[in-house]
């Protein structure tokens, strides 16, 4: 059992930007239709953001609002697939027997994401690349909780998926959009995470989780339960 | 001596451009003797690679990384394009 605070939130998927987008959504959750428009990170200088893949962009913009003002920030990026359409294109130039693009190939590990935030921020602080399954929120947060417990005094997490690259659809079930949530977390007790099994596979969720417990929080839900296989996590709205 | 391949140079340009992923800059913003790495217009060693790269793609010339004389080949878009007129020929 873990607690916590979620000092501020920001998130982005298709056509859901502003905190009014998401709160419209969370009432009347639907799926969405992937536009292939990535979120504006105008914000960085065009140099900067030139190697910013699609999924880069949707972390950078729900992640560089919360980590502004804050001086060293731990983060912990949590991904499942992570950059499928540029795996997708490296390897059908491999296949096609043609040199591979040196950008692409440096970007092409899981922890890229976090190796360009460090620098852009030009950031030091502690940062975590994860790619658990489909509770990779509640792993995340575990990391997360234990960076707190440390004594960071406030960790940025970032949950998201890109929309997988066509050829991966048979095998990849857990991505209804792309998503991005960012959690600036501080210590406290407003919120509280238990972890539960169940003998059976339960009902897995809905919805992926992180986007899910932005449903739960915007509707005010005292709780929400994310099954993913035997494991089943409790979020609980304690203040 | 810069404006020696103005076509030339407009398409070295636009190939700098579009392999480099240069959003918000055109062909116009970058000039033929403008230092392309370091200080200049900022590109890095990365962009070096992938440029190398492009460049033999479209010109069908092969570049030698280590050879001395790749580094002042690569200085700017007059020397660029230089480079490709004399390869070209050869």
């Amino acid at each position: 059992m873990i607690r916590f605070n979620i000092a501020q939130w920001r998130a982005w998927a298709p056509g859901l930007v502003s905190a009014d987008d998401w709160l419209r959504w969370s009432r009347e959750p639907r799926p969405l239709t992937d536009d292939d428009a990535a979120p504006d990170v105008s914000f960085l200088p065009a140099m900067q953001r030139r190697r910013l893949g699609r999924l880069a962009r949707m972390a950078f913009s729900v992640g560089w609002p919360l980590a502004e003002g804050h001086d060293s920030l731990p983060l912990v990026f949590v991904c499942r697939h992570g950059e499928t359409p540029r795996t997708f294109d490296i390897l059908s130039e491999l296949a096609a027997g043609q040199p591979l693009s040196p950008t692409q190939f440096s970007l092409s590990v899981h922890n890229s994401v976090i190796g360009l935030w460090s620098i852009l921020r030009g950031s030091t602080a502690e940062m975590t690349a994860l790619a658990a399954a489909g509770d990779g929120l509640e792993q995340g947060m575990l990391e997360a909780a234990a960076l707190l417990a440390e004594g960071a005094p406030a960790v940025l997490l970032i949950v998201c998926e890109e929309q997988p690259a066509p050829a991966y659809a048979d095998w990849i079930d857990d991505v209804p959009f792309p998503y991005a949530v960012g959690l600036l977390l501080t210590p406290g007790d407003d919120w509280q995470l238990s972890p539960g099994q169940t003998k059976a596979e339960a009902e897995p969720c809905h919805w992926p989780h992180a986007v899910d417990l932005l449903r739960c929080l915007l509707t005010r839900q005292p709780h929400c339960h994310h099954a993913w296989k035997n494991r089943v996590w409790t979020w609980q709205r304690i203040h | 001596m810069s404006d020696q391949h103005p076509d030339l140079n407009l398409e070295i340009k636009r190939l700098i451009i579009d392999a480099l992923g240069l959003e918000d800059i055109t062909p116009e913003d970058i000039g033929n003797d403008q230092t392309l790495f370091g200080e200049g217009l900022g590109l890095d060693s990365v962009d070096a690679l992938e440029l190398g790269l492009a460049i033999q793609k479209r010109y069908g010339i092969k570049i030698d990384a280590d050879a001395k004389d790749t580094r002042t080949h690569f200085s700017n878009v007059t020397s660029l394009a230089a480079f490709v007129t004399a390869k070209q020929a050869a």
